[in-house]
């Protein structure tokens, strides 16, 4: 088998023994639930809210009650559709942040790395290797997240719309740039200290004069949040746009990665 | 051929300190080359160099002839550190097949080879064990193992023995003389100087990053004198012995005189061959490696 496909399925190996994915699984289960619950208290109120108004109102709601009624409800469900595409999102950047910026530390604090490239083992073999076992990772976490994303709806009796449908794989997309960017970054920094840079260096935090703006990757177009709740489309050349996007900047942050991975001391 | 040279290699790390200093010296093919040295010497930082694990300031090394940044040049190489750092949530036998793997073998050969250093390792009962479970000596076992998975042409210890006991400590040593009898060339840096010489073709011994002294034992000992022995002495020749440096030793029917130096080896002699005495034998008077050692490091400058 090639290195870089044997160093990405022990780095997925090592994953699994930290019990990162069973936590991933976990959190979104957690979340699936505690939006579930809250969709249903909030509908259940909504709907108590204008039978109340109905008392007053002999009794029987209207059609134009009704139709605000189940506006209400379509409104809060967008709204929960959002949050909890938000948060997995949310999820899914952090675990590509504390993925990538451990992929190399953790094995250099081991020591482990030293064995593997005493083996006929390049660097960029290695890095590759690491980022693409960093990266089956997050597509698993985006897969999951979709899942949780279909059963909320299904559970709540809610509508999946197409930026809901396409959600996942935005949020995937963005999980290979911001993880490219932190991998770089974890090579010039503390793990740590480049999480937080790697977090924060998005052009969405830079306007136009600005040569940051220019340089760093934009998230803002990966944000779908805004179109799931007011319910709007996406188009399917703006999600290619989009993919070829996101692959363009994480090959170059990761093309910069191994150049500098290369002529690291690993002490 | 030289499998490993190495050409005023030099090694500042950041903030100053410097490591090596213009180190120059071959380890030749089928030899067992034992690297010596205080703490601070500049052993370790050597390995990082030919392991390609830091770059040099100064110079170059190569191993088999290729530079050490050259990766295919580690096909042929087995690498067990001081301290076994392994991946720790493997079995022994995944673990073996993981590196195995990684050096391009094929899966039915990856398992062979696998179970193969297991059994010769002695680590067969624990082959399914998780590595998180093994002791010290066991951890250090597995590292031979996945370092002569290979079977390399040159293997580099650092302070293989460090973490085991006078059992294993035996075991490792008739590996290394079964490696050497098979013409594999080892280059091993310990701190255990009796079992560096029982092993060792040549020496290097490394103080400050400075290379002081390289060669066979019987090279860095040959300056010491000898002893001759001869039979029983007139008085006169005892007169004659009396009045040089050399010590004599009336024994019965033998007599022996101890030479300290070349230099009076070679006036003794002379004495010997003007009065007609019979030299029975010339003993060489080797130095143990821990003699050598001591002598060619600077003490206050180690301190």
């Amino acid at each position: 088998m090639n290195p870089t496909l044997l160093v990405a399925v022990d780095s997925i190996r090592a994953l699994l023994h930290r019990r990162l994915l069973v936590a991933l699984m976990l959190a979104l289960l957690g979340l699936t639930a505690v939006f579930s619950v809250t969709v249903t208290k909030v509908k259940k109120s909504i709907l108590e809210a204008s039978e109340l108004a109905a008392g007053m109102n002999d009794g029987e709601l209207s059609e134009a009650e009704q139709e605000q009624a189940r506006q209400g409800i379509d409104q809060a469900g967008s709204f929960f559709l959002a949050g909890f595409y938000w948060f997995s999102a949310f999820g899914g950047t952090v675990v590509a942040l504390f993925i990538c910026c451990t992929a190399v530390a953790s094995d250099l604090r081991r020591g482990t790395i030293h064995m593997i490239l005493a083996k006929p083992v390049t660097r960029s073999q290695f890095l590759l290797g690491k980022y693409c076992g960093a990266i089956a990772v997050l597509f698993g976490y985006s897969l999951l997240a979709g899942i949780a994303l279909v059963i909320f709806t299904q559970v709540n009796d809610l509508e999946l719309n197409l930026a809901a449908q396409y959600a996942p794989w935005l949020m995937f997309c963005q999980s290979l740039m911001v993880g490219s960017v932190a991998m770089l970054l974890s090579l010039l920094l503390h793990p740590l200290l480049a999480a937080v840079v790697a977090f924060f260096a998005s052009a969405g935090f830079f306007s136009s004069p600005n040569p940051l703006y220019f340089v760093l990757p934009s998230y803002d177009q990966f944000n779908v949040f805004g179109l799931i709740m007011n319910g709007r489309l996406i188009a399917l050349e703006d999600i290619l746009t989009l993919t070829i996007y996101a692959f363009d900047v994480a090959a170059i942050f990761l093309l910069l990665a191994l150049w500098r991975f290369r002529s690291r001391e690993l002490i | 051929m030289a499998v490993i040279r190495t050409e005023k290699l030099g090694k500042t790390y950041r903030g100053g300190t410097v490591a090596l200093r213009g180190l120059d010296f071959e380890v030749h093919a089928g030899e067992v080359f034992g690297f010596l040295g205080p703490n601070g010497a500049g052993k370790s930082t050597t390995i990082r160099l030919l392991l390609n694990f830091i770059r040099p300031s100064g110079g170059a090394a190569y191993l088999f002839g290729k530079p050490v940044t050259c990766a295919q040049t580690r096909k042929e190489l087995g690498y067990l550190p001081e301290s076994v750092q392994l991946h720790s949530y493997y079995s022994g036998r995944r673990l073996l097949e993981f590196y195995a793997g990684l050096i391009g073998f094929e899966r039915a050969d990856c398992s062979r080879r696998a179970a193969e250093l297991l059994e010769r390792l002695g680590l067969r009962e624990a082959a399914e064990r998780r590595i998180s479970q093994y002791s010290k000596g066991m951890l250090q076992r597995l590292g031979m193992a996945q370092a002569l998975i290979n079977d390399p042409e040159l293997l580099i210890l650092d302070e293989p023995t460090s973490n085991l006991d006078p059992v294993a400590r035996r075991d490792f040593r008739d590996i290394l003389l079964d490696l050497k009898a098979r013409g594999k060339t080892v280059f091993v840096c310990s701190h255990i100087l009796s079992e560096v010489e029982s092993v060792c073709d040549r020496v290097a011994i490394l103080q400050q990053g400075e290379l002081k002294r390289v060669g066979t034992l019987e090279e860095l000992s040959g300056a010491r004198g000898a002893r001759i022995v001869v039979g029983r002495l007139p008085a006169e020749v005892i007169e004659a012995l009396s009045a040089t440096d050399a010590r004599l030793t009336l024994k019965g029917r033998e007599s022996t005189i101890v030479c300290d130096s070349q230099s009076l080896l070679e006036h003794v002699r002379q004495v010997l061959d003007d009065l007609g005495v019979d030299v029975k034998r010339v003993e060489p008077q080797m130095q143990s490696l821990e003699e050598i050692f001591f002598g060619a490091i600077d003490r206050e400058r180690t301190a």
